[in-house]
């Protein structure tokens, strides 16, 4: 489903070149649960950036379902962001001004939905993290746990092909953690591919496939389930 | 609609919606003090003239004027030229003037021989007072004494300008007369006839050919004058409302009233200076706009501009989650033209709720006329259109700046 050849990612500053990502190949198949872990500064979450396509890569190749990014214009790239992936930030990453739903709504309705059925499948995926109760509420009405749990909402509500999550409990408590994974592994269950950034090895090791980056190369990968 | 217009639309209302009240107020506070800056500086300043041609129109000319041609003292066959307007069905009301230069003296009974004359040039005018009152109604200015009855018998009011009190103006070869009050004689000089009269009562107003005259009772006036053609020198021909001043002129030019007379709308009577003074004043007020147009524009712009720059983050998720740069941007438009409406709006019911019945109410006192505030609805909403105009490009620019920006960049803060 989503691959990558060579994959190399470097960042300047003037004339120095900072090399982040030393040549990647990753393959991820639909329906699977892959966890990237990492000591700060390894490249974990540049590499999330590349296959989500928020970001270019400067060199190598990525292929998603077929489709070399490379050849994407960004119109192209914005419609499969909107289309075909899902995003949970570490810090949420909701907008202040909209309630729980119109948070959830409003890539539905960029999908062209009409209002009643974006609200209507806004609410189906916020009732699934059980937050149908919270539907009106603001981000700053809701506590870090219920807020991650409307943005992943957000994620899932038009059924995306991956679902991207970039260190979705590092700003939770420990019980608030364990509701966003039990969400995520019940997502798997159901067949959602997921790609999640984590520090934490305890959530990683929940994720069907283990990658260790370190100084922008896979460094190890390990199967946890079937 | 457009899908990126639909979701600018959803994500402005809820932006505004939910946006602090200060800070609303204040950008709204902004543009209500642009829209006041745009029409209020430009209609005082045309207010001002146009108290003046006001006062002109009602005080002198009224709608149409018809006057003596220009190497003439008097209007020849005025008795047919005023049966003519007297089958104008838009005529409401006219008064016919006769008119001749001439003096007036006050100090006659008590200067010695060789003291100099206390004189003044005056235009001496015979009117009948009711149908003077009718049209122009200058007996509302009288300020000391009485208007002239159609019976008074050697008396006169005089214009304030010929008095003293009244002009304390020392310009050389210009004089005014001294000590003279309601109730004093002074002397007229007419072509050679000099008649006492007694002063009955004094004008004042701020158009100088009212103020500048000396009135008496026609009949009489025309024994001074010696005039016994019934030819007078002046008619101010007042319209029904609605009625159509160039169309009047037009008519009786079409009728041949022009051989004998000019014939003139108000505004054809004007003087040059007055017209070349309200169109500099008008460019002035334009210049003023202008530059409030500039300040708002430019508020318009940091106020977008620090919004966008603080917002860069959700702006960056909202791309990354799919959101079209486009109906971000659009978003920014709405806001933008919901503070340049409210800010009109509100302005508008400041201006013609308040100002413009204040004004009319309480003119502004100035030497050469009554101020007031001009505000045609039509410019007025050009001037609304060129502020919402100008307040969208002024928020479009800043928000595309920042949605133009790399959409990771913006997501993680970098620069």
């Amino acid at each position: 489903m989503i691959e990558t050849k060579k994959l190399e990612r470097s960042f300047k500053n003037g004339d120095v070149e900072t090399l982040v990502l030393k040549g990647i190949d990753f393959k991820a198949d639909s329906g699977e649960f892959v966890a990237i872990m990492g000591r700060s500064g390894a490249g974990k979450s540049t590499f999330l950036y590349q296959i989500s396509l928020l970001d270019e890569p400067t060199g190598g190749a990525i292929t998603i379902d077929g489709h070399d990014t490379h050849r994407m214009s960004e119109d192209e790239r914005m419609k499969f962001r909107l289309n075909k992936f899902g995003y949970v930030f570490q810090d949420y990453a909701l907008l202040p001004e909209l309630t729980a739903l119109e948070n959830v709504a409003l890539p539905l309705l960029m999908q062209n939905k009409s209002r009643k059925q974006a609200y209507a499948e806004a609410q189906e995926a916020l009732d699934r993290v059980a937050l149908g109760h919270r539907l009106h509420n603001l981000p700053s009405q809701l506590s870090g746990g219920e807020q991650q749990r409307v943005s992943i909402s957000r994620a899932i509500a038009h059924k995306p092909a991956v679902l991207f999550a970039d260190e979705p409990t590092a700003n939770l408590d420990n019980e608030s953690s364990k509701t966003i994974m039990d969400i995520f592994v019940e997502l798997h269950q159901e067949g959602q591919t997921i790609i999640m950034v984590t520090h934490e090895e305890e959530y990683a090791k929940l994720a069907g496939r283990l990658i260790r980056l370190d100084d922008g190369r896979i460094i190890s990968e390990t199967s946890h389930r079937g | 609609m457009p899908l990126n217009v639909r979701i600018g639309f959803f994500l402005a209302v809820r932006a505004l919606r939910r946006a602090s009240l200060w800070t609303t107020g204040l950008i709204i506070g902004v543009m209500v003090l642009t829209f006041l800056n745009l029409v209020v500086v430009s209609g005082i300043l045309v207010g001002l003239l146009e108290g003046a041609v006001v006062a002109v129109r009602t005080q002198y000319t009224s709608d149409v004027i018809v006057s003596s041609l220009n190497d003439k003292k008097y209007i020849e066959n005025s008795p047919n030229l005023i049966s003519l307007i007297n089958t104008l069905p838009e005529v409401s009301a006219y008064t016919a003037r006769y008119r001749e230069g001439g003096t007036v003296e006050a100090n006659y009974k008590t200067r010695k021989e060789t003291d100099k004359p206390n004189t003044a040039n005056a235009v001496l005018v015979g009117i009948n007072p009711a149908k003077e009152k009718a049209v122009t109604g200058i007996d509302s200015s009288i300020v000391e004494g009485s208007f002239l009855s159609p019976d008074d018998y050697d008396k006169v009011v005089i214009g304030g300008y010929l008095l003293k009190q009244y002009f304390p103006v020392e310009t050389p070869g210009f004089t005014t007369l001294e000590n003279v009050g309601v109730g004093t004689k002074i002397r007229m000089s007419v072509g050679g006839v000099v008649r006492e009269v007694t002063v009955k009562g004094i004008l004042k107003s701020k158009v100088d050919e009212v103020s500048m005259r000396v009135y008496m009772v026609d009949s009489q006036f025309r024994s001074l004058i010696g005039r016994s053609d019934g030819n007078v020198a002046e008619l101010a021909l007042k319209l029904k409302p609605g009625a159509d001043p160039v169309a009047v002129r037009d008519e009786l030019l079409s009728r041949g009233a022009g051989i004998n007379a000019k014939v003139q709308t108000y505004d054809d009577a004007q003087p040059k200076f007055l017209k070349d003074i309200i169109a500099t004043f008008n460019m002035l007020g334009t210049a003023f706009s202008s530059i409030g147009l500039v300040v708002a524009s430019i508020t318009i712009f940091i106020v977008v501009f620090i919004n966008a720059i603080t917002r860069r983050k959700f702006i960056g998720i909202l791309k990354g989650i799919g959101i079209h740069g486009r109906a971000i941007e659009i978003s920014y438009v709405f806001q933008s033209v919901f503070y340049a409406l409210v800010g009109s709006g509100l302005g508008l019911v400041l201006v013609y709720a308040f100002l413009v019945p204040f004004f009319d109410a309480h003119p502004i006192d100035f030497p050469f006329s009554d101020g007031i505030l001009v505000a045609p609805l039509g410019s007025t909403f050009f001037r609304v259109g060129l502020l919402v105009v100008t307040t969208v490009i002024a928020g479009f620019i800043p928000a595309r700046m920042i949605i133009r920006k790399n959409t990771l960049d913006s997501i993680l803060g970098r620069n």
